[in-house]
Order: structure tokens, then sequence, then C-alpha cells
């Protein structure tokens, strides 16, 4: 058998000191096939981004590994290509010097006029030929997504990876950009693993979808192989018999397994009042106090800590 | 259509350095001469601009008005008019400076013509001066006059009350030892004697309140100085300062004129020159030759001289410009790399905070009596030191006379405005945004790289805000560093001009406010202008 | 056009605009910046100070703290044959500090009436905000040389204070200070002595009168305050002297006590002289002790009332001198007879009489002295006491021909019996811990005056025919005859301060 482009075995992620530990992720097991388009499938807060991060090796793994063709991933590398919910571009550069970064440090032997033609056929394959020299702030939302995955794509990365890439956007714009990034796709197939908590979006663009069950302790559940034809098309599958019923069978189990979860968090103990001693220097502009909703979360879903954690290990490298 | 684009390409353009440069009051002034929305434009010109001015005016006409009318002991409060005529003493003083470096260093012809138009000039200047004085001593002799005859009246009351009181005080006494005896007597009750001094003693105080209101009247007179002759006392002092100045100026053409200096040293080399060449003796000869040696250098050391100025408010505003540049630039030299460092790393955030929280609210006067005894020890010959040397043989920079007092006061500027950029840098590098830090990671920037390409860039917004904050409380430190130093610059003007305790020296004072004040707007606007100009935010809130 | 960032805007520019006209455009000729445009090499010439501006430091002031010690050079030959030539200085650019006193006027004068350019000197005064400073300017070499209070180079000498061994070879002035009281102060004197009612009270007025109002002070508890100059200056022992002769406590002097207010009934503390009439006003002090022109601006803003001056306390006093660091005399000795030379013209051009003994030049010296960068004070302030009269009142002005002396009298030799006077007093007053024999303050005395210096120069200015031989006492022992011109009569001999100290009934007698 070969080896998947992509492999989570056994990871479990958790947050927090002992005894008041919080498992984000657990059990995580999946095997992603070369050039195969998974969409990961999740209500919102219940540890999509972490998984995400996970795959992208920014957030190492509590227990467990993950491995690219066989090798552990360890660190965020540009062969593992992300594109982020909120774009994640640098503002101070143009379309041009966002990807020209990404360029200059993925393919250093590039000489400056192979780069241009380089940096310009990948503005060119995400329509945002003449924008070159615009600053971020000054495109649209459906324009900046654009951006990131062309710098994403520049990087030439083995897998992509969408963190709800479209999740941001207006239903228009989001239809359009689904059609973009299929395009892309299929001129240049590679293995995506998509995140998102759009049905649709999932059964139009995956192979395979997968839920991931609300967390806390969120793990993958069903997995729902989606059969229907290629290239498809979003005005007649509406019709489609099959796209309905996949849909409808998704949407099913979701709402199931989050009525599932529901019962079981009333259960679950109450913690400690939050003790956490406040950080004074933080690394957030935000004041931040400690609450028993950080810790565990009737109704929000949040994930506590996750993000200044990250920050703060970025910072001190 | 072409036409159509161009003019609104200009009007764009006008309107982006507008705003840009931070005057953006003047955004409706552009868009109403461009035609668009006169009356929208013209409300608005109204509002922001029309009605800013009146307020203005109004400030300036209640100033006048409040002004004279607030009087102490100490001084008046100078009004406006005042205020614009301590700008013009001050420009003369410049201007007269001016004229001597010149003079001093003109030579041949112009020299000569310049005497001719000197000599002239200190003629009609003379005469006018002497009639002035004239004048003046006419309008005084008749306000003293005046004073006579208004005083004549209220001292012979004063002195005939006196003498009546005098008087009465003598005839109270009589009473009261003639009542101590009735008392002995038994004719009268000691309580009666008691009513009575007590009531003598309040009548003493009464007369005593008299005698003081005539008192001050007297006062009030003799303050009093009539408009007139103070015109004249200021008309005739102009005059005569300006006939000394006149004259200095002669002098600095003549006997004190550097090239006649160099001649004449020349001269003394050449005669001894001559006696060197006649001399016999082997004395003789040492001597004319250490006489030619000397006058040689003489003379070349006279050619480099330059007029000594003496400071005048301009020269004072370009030094404190400077001072605050170093000391500016000190700051941020340190406070930089330091912020970056305490931005990265927790530990030297830690190791710091207890540096910067102690050090931060120490007031500069502190510091600078602490710089003085500290950089002053690096300089035990400061004309001598290479370090002001240097500095002094620049082209501009060596005009403004670098002394330690200058390098103390960058210093104590330098440390009161480390803070603000320090403490902003750390803040702007420690919360650059996740998503660039993942940027980075994704992209595997090494250290260095990810610094100058996604750390610094991103917080320098709030790096530029830090400075900004930086040079406006330098500006504010150095002007108590320079009253308290004695180092030139618009402090010591300000400090100079309260030791003058002259009728000049609230003007001055509020001049140098307003001087302060404007200088300070400038460098606040220039570094907003960087600011704007590194910032990317752009009132996006996400990008 | 957003309404919150509009509205301060317009105000700021419109000044902006209205006043950048007139600063900027001498501005820009003051650096001759139309004439040399700034090139890039200057900007870099400008950075790298900066950039090194540590290093530099660092290392310069190790090896000039290390010590490299300049040889006093061979000294000047006295009065060997001088010739009418300028004089080989070793430098010809010097900076004398001074404070804004009309006494500086020796100073000021020979630079503008250009008699230190006659001896080939180029030379910058500067104004100091204190005396402090000023000996502090000196000390570090910031300044070459200063007018100084006749204390201060004694005081630095001995160690009291900043210690530093300063030399002073001319006497810059005689009397020229005076003791004002506040008008309530004043009213209470005039109370208690009924012969001050008068528009034209007799002089000398002494402290007895208020020797009432101390009291009543301490009566309820409190010291009446008064101001003066400097620990060790003239205006400090003046006003001792005039209090102590009254019978009134100033204070002493001891090693834990550096404020002098132990059994003080009057209680004298520091005050800058620009801030005496305010203080004066404020009622922060009662009176004060000071020099000109601020005893005249109390009247001129009938704020106070002088009571007396100086010369009432002890006729024709010591007052200033020019003083520089003994290392710098030994240094620069031709330049520092240079500096005397055109000191001594200029003090005698200062006490230059007519036929009829008016004083000639001096109103030209006080338009002088009026300008803002020395004095600065306006002229008729000025004027009062320097041609020759004092307001005591606005009704009381009198004719005080020598309420300055800057040259008649021999006055601006050195006399080693001022020093000795001063050191009395320091010792009076207890700023001198321990009693001293008599030998130490001739010693000390003759190591702060250096009257061979001003002799070398005086020989030179009479050979070229400045000065004539009566001006200068050529053969003295540098002692000034016994004199008993003091407000109570004591007799004082610069030879014999022991005996002078144990006359006083206030004070330390040994």
């Amino acid at each position: 058998m070969t080896t998947p482009a992509m492999e989570i075995d056994a990871v479990d992620i958790g947050f927090g000191p002992p005894g008041q530990r919080t498992e984000v992720l657990s059990d995580i097991n999946l095997k992603v096939e070369k050039n195969e388009f998974v969409a990961i499938i999740g209500f919102s807060g219940s540890g999509k981004s972490t998984l995400m991060n996970l795959l992208a090796g920014i957030q190492p793994a509590s227990s467990g590994e993950v491995r690219m063709n066989g090798t552990p991933v360890r660190e965020p590398g540009p062969e593992l290509g992300i594109l982020f919910q909120n774009y994640s571009l640098l503002p101070w550069l143009s379309v041009y010097g966002n990807i020209d970064l990404a360029v200059k440090q993925v393919f250093p032997a590039k000489t400056a006029a192979e780069r241009k033609d380089y940096i310009q056929r990948y503005i060119d394959m995400v329509s945002l030929s003449g924008s070159e020299w615009k600053k971020p702030s000054e495109l649209s939302g459906g324009m900046r997504q654009r951006l990131s995955l062309a710098r994403t794509l520049s990087m030439q990365p083995e897998v992509l990876l969408l963190d709800e890439p479209l999740s941001a956007l207006d239903a228009l714009t989001r239809a359009n950009l689904q059609d973009e990034i299929i395009r892309i796709w299929e001129e240049d197939r590679r293995t995506v693993i998509m995140i998102t908590n759009d049905v649709d979006e999932a059964v139009l663009m995956a192979d395979r979808i997968i839920a991931l069950t609300p967390g806390p302790k969120a793990t993958l559940g069903k997995s729902f192989p989606v059969t229907l034809d290629r290239p498809r098309d979003r005005t007649t599958l509406n019709f489609n018999p099959e796209f309905i019923a996949l849909r409808n069978e998704v949407t099913k189990y979701m709402i199931g397994i989050n009525e599932e979860a529901k019962k079981l968090r009333v259960s679950a103990d109450l913690p400690l009042p939050g003790l956490m001693p406040i950080d004074f220097n933080s690394h957030d502009r935000k004041p931040r106090v400690a609450q028993t909703s950080d810790l565990i979360a009737p109704g929000s879903q949040q994930v506590p800590e996750v993000e200044e954690r990250e920050l703060v290990g970025a910072a001190d490298e | 259509m072409s036409e159509q684009t161009r003019i609104e390409k200009i009007k764009y353009g006008l309107l982006k350095t507008i705003d840009v440069s931070g005057f953006k009051v003047f955004d409706p002034v552009v868009r109403l001469i461009f035609g668009e929305e006169p009356q929208k434009q013209v409300k608005d010109i109204t509002r922001f601009m029309l009605m800013p001015i009146v307020f203005v005016c109004c400030c300036l006409v209640a100033w006048n008005f409040i002004a004279p009318r607030h009087k102490t002991k100490s001084g008046e409060v100078p009004t406006p008019a005042q205020v614009w005529n301590a700008l013009t003493i001050n420009d003369t003083l410049y201007d007269r400076e001016n004229e001597k470096e010149s003079d001093f260093a003109l030579s041949d012809d112009q020299r000569e013509a310049k005497i001719e138009e000197v000599k002239t000039l200190i003629e009609t200047k003379e005469s006018e001066s002497t009639k002035l004085k004239e004048e003046l001593a006419t309008i005084e002799a008749s306000a003293k006059q005046k004073k006579a005859e208004a005083l004549a009246p209220l001292q012979a009351e004063y002195s005939e009350l006196k003498t009546t009181h005098k008087e009465a005080r003598a005839k109270r006494k009589i009473e009261a030892e003639s009542l101590a005896e009735a008392v002995t007597k038994k004719k009268a009750t000691t309580e009666e004697l008691l009513t009575f001094l007590r009531d003598s003693s309040r009548l003493k105080e009464d007369e005593k309140e008299k005698e003081q209101i005539i008192k001050d009247q007297i006062a009030e007179i003799n303050n009093e100085k009539p408009k007139s002759l103070q015109a004249a006392q200021m008309a005739s002092d102009s005059a005569a300062t300006e006939v000394q100045h006149l004259k200095k100026r002669l002098d600095y053409l003549s006997s004190g004129n550097r090239s006649l200096k160099v001649a004449k040293a020349k001269d003394s080399a050449s005669s001894a020159l001559t006696e060197l060449e006649s001399a016999k003796s082997p004395a003789e000869i040492l001597a004319a030759a250490n006489t030619v040696v000397k006058n040689e250098e003489r003379a070349s050391k006279i050619a480099k001289q330059e007029y000594p100025r003496a400071s005048t408010i301009w020269f004072q505003m370009w030094r404190s410009l400077f001072t605050v540049f170093i000391g500016f630039v000190l700051a941020a030299v340190v406070a930089i790399p330091i912020g970056i460092m305490c931005g990265l790393n927790r530990v030297a955030m830690a190791c710091l905070t207890p540096i910067i929280s102690i050090f931060k609210p120490v007031s500069p006067v502190v510091w600078l009596l602490i710089f003085q005894i500290v950089v002053g020890a690096f300089f035990p010959n400061p004309e001598t030191h290479p370090f002001f040397v240097f500095l002094n043989s620049l082209p501009i920079i060596g005009r403004l006379n670098a002394n330690p007092a200058l390098i103390f006061s960058a210093c104590t500027v330098a440390m009161c405005a480390l803070w603000p950029a320090l403490v902003n840098t750390a803040l702007g590098v420690s919360s650059v945004e996740k998503d660039h830090m993942n940027v980075a990671k994704v992209l595997r920037l090494g250290l260095w790289s990810r610094l100058t390409k996604i750390i610094i860039p991103s917080s320098l917004p709030l790096m530029f805000a830090g400075l900004r904050i930086s040079l406006g409380v330098g500006w504010m430190v150095l002007i108590a560093a320079e009253a308290l130093s004695s180092s030139e610059g618009l402090g010591k003007f300000v400090w100079d001009e309260y030791q003058n305790g002259s009728s000049l020296t609230f003007s001055n004072i509020l001049l140098a406010c307003f001087v302060i004040g404007i200088i300070g707007f400038i460098l606040d606007r220039i570094m907003i202008v960087l600011q704007r100009a590194v910032s990317f935010d752009d009132g996006a809130a996400t990008v | 056009m957003a309404i919150a960032s509009g509205v301060p805007f317009p105000r700021e520019a419109n000044c902006f605009s209205r006043s950048n006209k007139r600063t900027s455009i001498p501005q820009l000729s003051e650096l001759k910046l139309h004439s040399k445009p700034v090139k890039r090499k200057d900007i870099k010439n400008l950075l790298f100070p900066i950039l090194s501006f540590a290093v530099a430091l660092f290392v310069m002031g190790l090896s000039e703290a290390s010590g490299v010690v300049t040889d006093p050079t061979t000294p000047a030959q006295p009065l060997a044959k001088p010739t009418p030539e300028q004089l080989d200085v070793e430098k010809d650019e010097l900076k004398f500090g001074f404070i804004k006193l009309t006494d500086c006027a020796p100073i000021v004068i020979a630079k503008e009436k250009g008699f230190f350019e006659a001896e080939g000197l180029q030379v910058e005064v500067i104004a100091q905000p204190n005396w402090k400073q000023l000996l502090d300017n000196v000390i570090n070499g910031e300044l070459d040389g200063a007018h100084m209070l006749s204390g201060q180079p004694i005081a630095a000498t001995i160690g009291f204070g900043t210690k530093a061994h300063i030399v002073t070879a001319y006497t810059l002035d005689l009397n020229g200070n005076g003791i004002t009281v506040s008008n309530d102060v004043w009213a209470a004197m005039v109370e208690n002595d009924p012969s001050l009612d008068t528009p034209t009270p007799q002089h000398p007025i002494s402290a007895a009168p208020l020797k009432p109002v101390v009291q009543e002070k301490l009566d309820s508890g409190e010291k009446l305050q008064m101001g003066m100059v400097f620990p060790v200056s003239t205006h400090n022992y003046e006003i001792r002297y005039w209090l102590a002769s009254a019978g009134i406590h100033p204070g002493m002097y001891t090693s834990e006590d550096i404020k002098g207010f132990t059994e003080a009934q009057v209680e004298l503390s520091v005050t800058p002289p620009p801030q005496m009439p305010s203080a004066l006003e404020s009622g922060t002090i009662s009176g004060y002790c000071v020099g000109e022109p601020w005893n005249q601006q109390a009247v001129a803003k009938s704020i106070g009332v002088p009571v007396t001056t100086n010369y009432d306390i002890w006729k024709n006093n010591p007052e200033k001198v020019f003083g520089v660091t003994k290392a710098w005399a030994d240094e620069n000795p031709n330049t520092h007879i240079a500096v005397v030379k055109a000191l001594i013209r200029a003090g005698k051009w200062l006490d230059e009489t007519d036929g009829a003994g008016n004083l000639v030049n001096r109103e030209e010296a006080c338009r002088l002295l009026a300008k803002p960068n020395y004095v600065g004070a306006d002229f008729d302030v000025i004027k009062n006491s320097m041609t020759g009269f004092f307001y005591f009142q606005k009704s009381d002005k009198r004719a005080m021909p020598d309420f300055n002396v800057f040259f008649k009298y021999q006055s601006s030799y050195p006399w080693y019996s001022d020093g000795v006077w001063f050191l009395t007093q320091m010792r009076r007053w207890g700023q001198i811990t321990e009693p001293k024999p008599a030998q130490w303050y001739d010693e000390t005395a003759k190591s702060v005056y250096l009257p061979l210096v001003y002799l070398d120069a005086a020989k030179r200015l009479m050979d070229e025919g400045h000065i004539a031989e009566t001006d200068i006492p050529w053969d003295t022992d540098g002692y000034r005859p016994a004199t008993s011109d003091f407000i109570d009569g004591i007799e004082y001999d610069g030879k014999k301060p022991l005996e002078y100290l144990k006359k006083h009934a206030i004070g330390h007698q040994n």
C-alpha cells in the first residue's frame, strides 16, 4: 500500500495545567491520499483551526504524530501551503511584494527576471492582473483571498491546507472563488485538505467529507465519499438527487452529533473558578481576564488560550 | 475627456498631499476651487476654518483687553502688540549681529565704502538722538512738575494729619495720666481707665488708617508714569542704542576689522624681516626671527578668526533644534533596539521592566544634574577635545558652538524621550499579528528576515507613534534642561530674560512661548507625516 | 473632512502660517543655508558623530582622564622689560562667565570697548545662571575665567563648598550692594524709630529698629526670613555684619549645619538675585542683601525699601573679583597678563571723570550693560546706581558717587587684606570650623591673590601710556592700612586677623 500524502495518527491536543486541562482534540486519525481533495466539516469552535494548525505544523500535538509522505511534520514549511481564513497578507507590501516575499524565500535560486515572470504567472492565475502594485488595504475581500491563494500556490506546496478560506466572504464572491479554486486545482492537481462549516461548499468541492465532532475532545467522525462527477456545475447540481441526498445526510449527521455533544456538556464537571494569573507582559493588545467560560464554555465554545500561546511561542523563537 | 481626467487627477493629487501632510483643514478649499459641491465646501470652510480663526481673534482681543488690567508689582502682562514689538526688537538684535559680522569680515574698497556709509548714518542718528534726548528732558521735567503739583496738596494734608494726630495722641496721653491719678484718688474706677485706653487705642488705629490712605495715594502718584514719558524714554533709548551700535560697527570696520588686523600683523612680520636682514649679533638675529615667526602665526590665526556673535533668539532656536535632534537620535538609537529585544523576548522584558518603571518617572532636572557629572567627566578640557573640535569644524553645525552643555542637555532629552519610544516599540513588536508570524513560520524565515521583513515593518506605525511622543517630550524637556544648564538655546533665552528683569522680560518670555510652541507644533507635524508614511492600516481595520 | 480632526487644526495652522513668515527667513540666513546647501557629505558628517558618540566619549574620556599633565610653561618674566608689542598669548579665544549684575561691567566694557581685542584676545562673554554653576564651569574648563564673588576663590581654595584652587589677580569693583526690606518691615522699623519717618531719613540706618521686629517674630515662634546670594558671597557677610552689629544673631555655620541657621534669630537663605524681588513680594523673605539692579528694582516696583548699602556697612569694601583656576593661570601666564591689562583699562575707563569729578563714561557703560545678552535690565534702572545715584525710596534719590568703584582708590589691585577679611568672616560665622593661626590667614590670602600678575600688567600699561603711575600701589606689601570705616566703628587690620575676630560680640572669636 502506498504511503498516504498526509496522515494524522492518534493525535491528542490539550491545553492548560494538569488538573484543569482542556482537551481540544482527541484521538484524531486521518489518511489523505495523494491529489485527494478532503473537506473537514465542523461547527465553529469545535477546534477546526487547531486541527488545521496541527496539519500545518504550527501547533504541535500533545501526543500522536502528523506525517507527510511518511515523514513526521515537526514545523511549518512551504511544502504545507496553508491558506488562512483571514488571508494573513502583509499590509505594508503590495500584491507583488507579498508574493515576492514568499517566492524569494522558497526559490532563492531564481534570478530576478525569472522571479518576475513567475510571480506574474500566479497573479494572472488568480485574475489579479492590473492590481500588482496595490496594497492589500486597497483590495476587496475576495481579491485579498485570491492574493493569499496566489501566494500559497506560488510556494508550490505538496499539500494545500485551506482553513475556512471563504467564510469571511459574501455569498456571491464565495461562489466565485469556489469555482476559481476548483479550476486551479483541476489544472494543477495536488493534495488538498479544506476545513469548512458549509456543507454545500464541501459537497461541491471535495472528494471526501469528514465530520469533526463538536469540542471539547473533538474527534473525526463519519466520512462521506463524494462520488459526483467532475467538473461539477453548481447550477445543475442543485437538482442532482445524489447531491441533495448527500447534503441532507451530512447535515442530519452534523445536527445529530451536536445534540449529543450538548447533552454531554451539561453533565460536565464545573472546574474551579479561574485562578490563572493575569499576564502583565501580555503579548496581546486586548486586556485579558481569566474566566470560567474560558475553561469550559457551555453554549459558547471557545478554545482557551490557544491563540496566545501560539503567538508567544512564535515571538520567543 | 482627457482634460476632465487630468483635472481630476490634479485635484486628487492635491487632496492626497493635503491629507498626508496633515493639513486636512484645507481640504474643502481645494474642493471648492475645483467646484465640487460649493455649498457644502463653503459650509465646511466656515465651520472648520473661519470659526477657528474668529475664535483665535476673539482670544487675541480678550488677551489685549485683559492684559493691561492685570498688574502685579513684578510686572505687567504684555499685550499682543508688546509681544510683537519684542519680536521686532529681537529681530533687530539679530540683524545687528549680522551687520557686525559682515563688517568684521569686510576688506579693501568695500570696507572703505562701508565706513563712509556708517559715518553718515551716525551723523543723522546722532542728531536724531540728541533731539530725542532733549524732548525726553522736557517731557520728564513737565512730568516731574506735574507730579510735584499733584503731590504737594497730598503731602501737606499728610503732614497736617500727622501733626493733628500727634497732638491728639499727646492729649490722650495726658488724659490717661490724669485718669490714672483719679483712680488712685478713687474718683474714677479702673474700669473707666481701661475703657478709655481701649478707646484711644482704637482711635490710634483709625488715625493710622487715615494716614495710610494718604500714603497710598502718594505712592500711587509716585508710581505713575505717563504714557508720553514712557514713549519718549523708549524712543530716546532706542536711538541712543542705535548710535552706539553704529559706533561699534565703525569700530569693526576700522581698528577691529579682521583684514586690518591681519595686515598689521603682516606688517610687523615684514618689518621684523628687514630687521633680521640687517641684524648682526646672534641674539638680535634670533629675536628678529622669533618676531617674524610669531607675527606670521598671528596673521594666519587672525585670518581664521570669526566674529564672536552674541546669541540671539534665532541662533538659539537653531541650537535648540540641533540639541533636540541629537537627543532624539540618541533616544531612538537606544530605544528601538532595546524595544525590539523586549518585544521579542519576555525574559528581556522582565529584566528591563524594573529599570524602565523606576527611571521613567524621574524628572528631567535630576537627569540633567546626573549627566552634568557623568558627561562632564569625559571632557576635562572641552575646548581642545577632539570630539568638539570635530563637531565645530563641520560646515553648518560648527556655527552652533557645540560644548559639553549641549551634550548633557541632549543626553537629558534622550533620557526622557527614551521611554515612549521604547515602550511603544516593545508593544509594536510583541503585538505583531499572529497571522503574520504564521506566514513567517510557513516561509521558514530566519531571525533576521523575520525581523526585517515581518516584525519591524509591522511595528513601524506603533514605533513611530512612540517616536512622535518622544520628540514632543524631548522638546519640552530640552527647554527646561537648557534653562538649567545654561546651554545656549531657547531655554536659556527664557531663563536669561527672566534674569534680566527688564521691562521687556515678560514680552520676551511670551514670545519665546510662541516660538517654542510653534516649533513643537511643526516637529509634531513632521512626525505625523512620517508616521502616516509608514502606517499601512489607514483606517482599514481588517486587512 | 472629519469633524474631530478638523477642529483643532485650523487654529494651529493659522499660527503656523502667521509666524512662519517672520521666523523662517532669519532662520535660514542664520545658518547660511542659502549659500551653502546641505550636502550629502554634511549629513554623513552629522551622522558620524552621533553614531560614534558613545565610543568617542568613552575613548576620549579614558585618554583624557588618564591625566596628561601639562608642564607649566615658563612663567612670564615678571616686570622684565615689557615691549609695547602685544603679548605672546598662549590662547587667544577665551570664554568668560558672568552673573547678570552691574558689577560685571569691567569684563563687558573690556569686550565692547575693544580692550580685549587690543591685546589680541577674542573674548566671548557668557551669562551664567548662578554662582555655583559659574564656579563649576570655570573648574571644568568650560569657561576660562569669570566674574566671581570675592569669597568664591578663597572658599574654593580652602575647600568650603566645591574644592578647587582658584586664583585672582584683579578686583573688579568695590561696594555696589544694598540691603532691602519689605514695605511691611520698613513700616515696622519706622514705627520703632520715628526718626526714620521722613521721606529722607538719616543714613546709615542700623539694624537696631529691626530688632523689635525680629523679637516679635521670635515670640510668635517664627524667625524672620531674609535672602542672600550665596553662602560665601560678600552679601552674606555684609548682611550678617549689619544684623550682628545691632545685636541680632544671624546664625552660625557648623560642620553639620551648612545652611548657617544654628542659633539664628534671623534665618538667611540663598536666593538667586533675580528671584529676590518676587520672593520679597510673595512674602517668602522679608528682606535681602543683593547687588544692583535688584535693590533699585524693588524701588521701581515699590515692593521694598533699601535701608542701607554696603558702602555704609564698610566704606569701600571689596566686592567681586576676576577668578581663574590656578591650573589655567599656570598654563596661560601671558594670556592672564593680557586679560588683566584689558580689565585694568576697562576699570579705568569706567571711573574716568571730567574736571568737575563727574563720571563721564558711565552712561555709555549703562547702555552696553542694558543689552539683553549682558545685564539686560532696563537702562533707567541700571543708570540709577551706576551713574552715582541711589534711590532709597521713590522720593529719596541720593548722590552716591562711590556706590560702584571700579578703579579709584587703587581698588582693582588684588589686596591680601581683602582676602584676609573674607577669611575672618568665614571663621567668624563658622564656615571655617577650626580656629586657625594668624599665619594661615596670610598664607591662604597669598595663595589666592596674585598681585605680581597685576603689577606686570600695570607696568606694561604704564609703559604704553594707558595709566598713570599714581593709579597703582607699586610698593605695597599687599595689606591696606588698618581702617575703622565700618558701621560699628570696629577697626580692621589685615595683619591681625585674630585680634579682629576677638572684637566682635557675635560669632567665633578665635
